[in-house]
């Protein structure tokens, strides 16, 4: 309940932090601190009202049975807090410039390098405890049984975590370590799916027991799936992007990751707004036509400062980017062009991860529960009154 | 216990955010403020041929202002400092960044110059030495040389008025 | 796209041979250190980038600087000192460990190990609180589900 709470208040929370200007953020483009006041008075009343709610109304909430320490409900409490330890350290991270600042102890800024430092020695723990926390039995899991059941999924996902980046290009241990992770959840998962298809209560075929298995099952899978994925894309980019900043004139070639980037010409255009300096970026691969990117420095003419547009093209396996930089003479140009690899896996993941928690949500046992309660009253009233 | 405590933080919170409100999180503080002005020596932005460094000025309350032609704020701020000049409460300098020469002067020409003199500073270097981060910024400098005062953004009446004016008149005591 | 091919094609027939482009820096690996160190630094003008990333003049300018003080044989060390020396520690991406930044430095652990903590005891609690007793309504309920005829209602839970 209080995590449904906090989901909702954190989302509020982030609105206000964008749009008040209490915070520099690339969100804001209309801050204005008298819209913060209105947004935190409504914050302030929608959480604290949900708070004090729920502190006065929670002792009605059932607590549950017990369960041993090594169980599947001991895992998923486990979890929660790894996810809520990780979740309170970007929110601790975003607000200490805040909090120093409000105490004028000085202004300092949290970037990247604080947040990668924090987040993933916490989500690692969360990640791989993914994988072993649906196979543990409610209530009671044994710890020599589930190593049983998993070493096959553990000794697949090393192998490929060792093997995989080989093929890339470079071995890191990073890459190697990230691959491990969303690996291990994908065999894990395979397990999973395994095992409930051997054993069964009765004599069904596959198909039929596969078909039988509730939707939420799947869902958990299509999330897990999802976070795999993400981790696949997040690990990849960091491990092999590639960029590179070269001088060009119209007619000459650079080249990266494979990719060919001949830069055909760059013309002066005139947009509804604007002025810009429009370069015809041709990329080939192997001879053969990629696509012809446009970047642009344009300059707006109300605010008179140049803006790069970067001229993306996006794939399945990667990402090209090229954009203009500086003009070093009126025939050169400064131009930077990027290749990040599985970028677009990482927005995947989470496509995944949305369409495995609706098709969870649409299980019919929580649908079913409505309709089971009335049926409950109706056989206790039956029983009641004989 | 327990059930209040996620209410108390909250709360606590909010205060914290209410503070927030009143404060600029763009806005970076100098950490030159109590030490000595950065020396420098540039060519003067009317006569080329002299130069002038901030040494020549020991013994004199003054006004170090940073400011360019292609500078749209600059012109918020520019007549009260033309005003300031004419006052002569206390002198200003300028600091012409990353500019043109002939834009710079006929950005004076055409919006007045309050300046004892300007020095040409384009590629910006001298500006790095000072923190400048954007454009206008302004330093009240004490009589030995050391930063007193820094205005980031454009000087407002009500700032000149509150903080500028009765630092230099303390300074020149 | 096949105007492209074309245009391409008729590109490649007209003009001269095409230069490769030289790299914008003379000397790539001393690029990399200057990217790598401004990747350290936050941009003051666009605040949510790195001075590695930003494409503000004065992110152009501070690169710039770092390059030739790095050419001068400065280390990473004393540029950084430079750099908040002119712009404070706001300039710094990572946060300084200092004493005011304890709490964030150690906060993620000790949020970590107060949840931890938090866990153990309440599941020791629950343990020895035991399984909550039925009432006689429930358990004669549970017993008319649990029969064997009502399988086929019971087909929906796992």
């Amino acid at each position: 309940m209080l995590l449904a709470i906090m989901a909702f208040s954190l989302s509020l929370l982030g609105t206000f932090l964008v749009r008040s200007g209490v915070l520099t953020s690339v969100h804001a483009f209309a801050t204005d601190p008298k819209r913060g006041v209105f947004i935190l008075a409504f914050l302030t009343v929608v959480i604290g009202g949900s708070l004090a709610l729920y502190a006065w109304r929670t002792s009605r909430i059932g607590l549950g049975g017990s369960f041993e320490p090594v169980s599947r409900e001991a895992l998923l409490l486990t979890n929660n807090v790894l996810l809520a330890a990780a979740m309170g350290s970007v929110f601790l991270g975003t607000l200490y410039p805040l909090v120093m600042d409000a105490f004028g102890l000085g202004k300092i800024s949290v970037g990247p390098p604080y947040f990668e430092a924090v987040f993933v020695p916490l989500m690692a723990p969360a990640l791989f405890l993914m994988g072993v926390g649906p196979l543990a039995r409610w209530k009671k899991a044994s710890l020599p049984e589930l190593a049983v059941r998993l070493r096959w999924a553990f000794g697949v996902s090393v192998i490929g975590a060792l093997l995989l980046p080989l093929t890339l290009g470079r071995w890191s241990p990073l890459v190697s370590f990230g691959l491990l992770l969303a690996g291990w959840i994908v065999a894990a998962s395979v397990v999973l799916l395994a095992d409930r298809v051997r054993h069964a209560a009765t004599g069904a075929g596959v198909w039929a027991r596969l078909a039988t298995t509730p939707r939420a099952f799947y869902g958990m899978l299509l999330a897990h799936l999802g976070i795999a994925v993400f981790v696949v894309g997040v690990t990849l980019v960091k491990g092999y992007e590639a960029e590179k900043d070269v001088r060009m004139q119209a007619g000459d070639t650079t080249e990266l990751s494979g990719y060919t980037f001949r830069l055909a010409a760059v013309s002066d255009v005139k947009g509804p707004n604007y002025v810009a300096a429009r370069g015809t970026m041709e990329v080939t691969r192997d001879g053969r036509p990629v696509t012809t990117l446009y970047p642009e420095k344009r300059v707006y003419n109300v605010q008179q400062m140049p803006m790069t547009e970067a001229a993306i093209d996006a794939g399945l396996t990667r990402d090209l980017y090229v954009s203009l930089g500086e003009q070093i003479d009126p025939r050169t140009w400064l131009v930077r062009v990027q290749l990040k690899p599985f970028v677009d896996w990482i927005w995947g993941g989470c496509v995944l991860m949305a369409l495995g928690g609706l098709l969870a949500a649409s299980d019919r046992r929580y649908r079913v529960a409505a309709r089971g309660g009335a049926l409950a009253a109706a056989a206790a009233g039956a029983g009641g009154r004989s | 216990m327990r059930v209040v405590l996620p209410l108390g933080v909250f709360l606590l919170l909010v205060a914290l955010l209410a503070i927030g409100l009143t404060l600029n999180p763009r806005e970076v503080p100098s950490p030159l403020i109590g030490k000595g002005a950065p020396t420098f020596e540039l060519p003067r932005l009317h006569e080329p041929a002299r130069r002038f460094s901030p040494g020549e000025l020991r013994g004199q309350v003054w006004l170090l202002n940073v400011w360019a032609s292609w500078c749209a704020s600059c012109r918020d701020e520019h007549p009260l400092l033309v005003e300031l000049a004419r006052s002569r409460v206390v002198p200003v300098y300028g600091l012409n960044y990353k500019d043109k020469r002939e834009d710079a002067l006929r950005w004076l020409v055409q919006f007045g110059d309050p300046y004892v003199l300007s020095v040409a500073d384009t590629d910006g270097r001298i500006g790095i030495d000072y923190g400048v981060y954007g454009v206008p910024e302004t330093y009240v400098i004490d009589k030995s040389g050391v930063i007193r005062y820094k205005q980031i953004g454009p000087i407002t009446e009500e700032r000149l008025k509150s903080r500028i004016l009765p630092l230099v008149a303390e300074l020149q005591r | 796209m096949m105007r492209a091919v074309i245009a391409l094609l008729l590109a490649m027939a007209v003009v001269a041979p095409a230069a490769d482009a030289p790299p914008a820096a003379e000397d790539p690996a001393l690029e990399k250190r200057v990217t790598d160190l401004a990747a350290e630094l936050r941009c003051l003008v666009c605040q949510n980038q790195s001075l590695a990333d930003s494409n503000a003049g004065l992110a152009v300018d501070l690169r710039n600087q770092i390059r030739d003080r790095m050419k001068q044989g400065e280390s990473e060390g004393q540029i950084v000192d430079f750099m908040v020396a002119r712009y404070g520690e706001f300039v710094l991406y990572r946060p300084p460990m200092k004493v005011a930044t304890l709490l964030l430095w150690f906060g993620p652990a000790l949020l970590l190990a107060i949840g931890l903590f938090v866990l153990f005891t309440r599941v020791r609690r629950r343990r020895v609180a035991g399984e909550p007793e039925l009432s006689a309504g429930d358990r004669e309920r549970a017993t008319r589900l649990l029969a064997p005829g009502n399988e086929a209602r019971n087909k929906s839970t796992e």
